[in-house]
């Protein structure tokens, strides 16, 4: 199961109750705008991104990889009357991380970015599996 | 006159046997060491330095060799704790932990060239298993760990 999938069920269940939805729709661009600008209080997440290295090579040339997986997900919200309960809705994206298992490291960062009247929320999150 | 090229991942290569020829690059039933991060031989000539009233430098004798082969590893499970199903090799059988512990002789090789092709050279010799010094941590995400033979007597050099 992929990492968007994951975060998308888990979200999905996590965000039934609060102000925002789930989309399972990827953000892609309709009419010039994305998804997530044009459907505003809808989570979307990205396709996953991997990066395999090698960790450890041997002498017998049997390497250790390391997977890197990263996944975007973005939710745009009115930014001139914030969502009362926004707080718990990013708090809720950033904790699906925990859900995905398998990885030794699970990391989400958070930026914002506002434009005219409306705020954007990048989850980047970040995976590495051995 | 040439280098030794061994990002082929079949040269450099550390078998281990209960006797000699068990220990023989390419041996059968010898025990190979797998994920050998380095491999070191020291073959050291020990040395003791004197003064002498006429000399504004030390000068020096040597005395026996010291020898040893170090490396490091990613610990693989049948090596490190054996193989209860093999019954040839008993060094395969008990791996390196019982091995160690239980300061049982080995015999050893090192190939420079890996196997199987005239002229390849490899070193041997008898010795015991030390040093092993297993490590986790998440960051590393395996165990490692390092390991010294430490040479009862001479190597050999042989030609295949």
């Amino acid at each position: 199961m992929a990492v968007r999938d994951t975060i998308i069920t888990g979200l999905t269940a996590n965000l039934a109750s609060s102000s925002v939805s789930v989309s399972s729709e990827l953000p892609f661009n309709s009419a010039g705008e994305p998804l997530y600008v044009k459907n505003k209080k809808y989570v979307y997440v990205d396709e996953d991104n991997k990066d395999v290295t090698e960790l450890y090579s041997t002498l017998d040339g049997n390497s250790i990889d390391t997977t890197e997986t990263t996944v975007q997900a973005f939710l745009t919200v009115d930014a001139k009357n914030e969502l009362s309960d926004i707080d718990t809705i990013v708090d809720t994206i950033i904790a699906e991380r925990n859900q995905v298992s398998g990885p030794h490291t699970k990391e989400c960062e958070v930026s914002t970015e506002i434009e005219t009247d409306y705020i954007t929320y990048q989850f980047d999150y970040r995976f590495v599996t051995t | 006159m040439a280098t030794i090229n061994v990002t082929a991942g079949s040269q450099a290569i550390l078998t281990l046997g209960a006797n000699a020829a068990l220990a023989t690059p390419g041996a059968t039933d010898g025990l190979t060491i797998p994920f050998l991060q380095d491999l070191t031989i020291s073959a050291a000539p020990g040395t003791v330095r004197y003064s002498t009233l006429d000399s504004s430098s030390s000068s020096a004798f040597t005395t026996v060799n010291e020898n040893s082969v170090s490396c490091n590893m990613l610990v693989d499970d049948a090596v490190m704790f054996g193989d209860s199903t093999h019954t040839v090799n008993s060094v395969k059988t008990n791996g390196l932990f019982e091995t160690s512990k239980a300061k049982t002789e080995i015999n050893f090789s090192v190939s420079f060239e890996g196997t199987g092709d005239t002229g390849d050279t490899y070193w041997s010799g008898s010795g015991f298993i030390g040093g092993l010094a297993p490590t986790a941590s998440i960051d590393q995400a395996v165990w490692i760990s390092p390991m010294e033979i430490i040479v009862n007597g001479e190597l050999t050099k042989t030609d295949e």
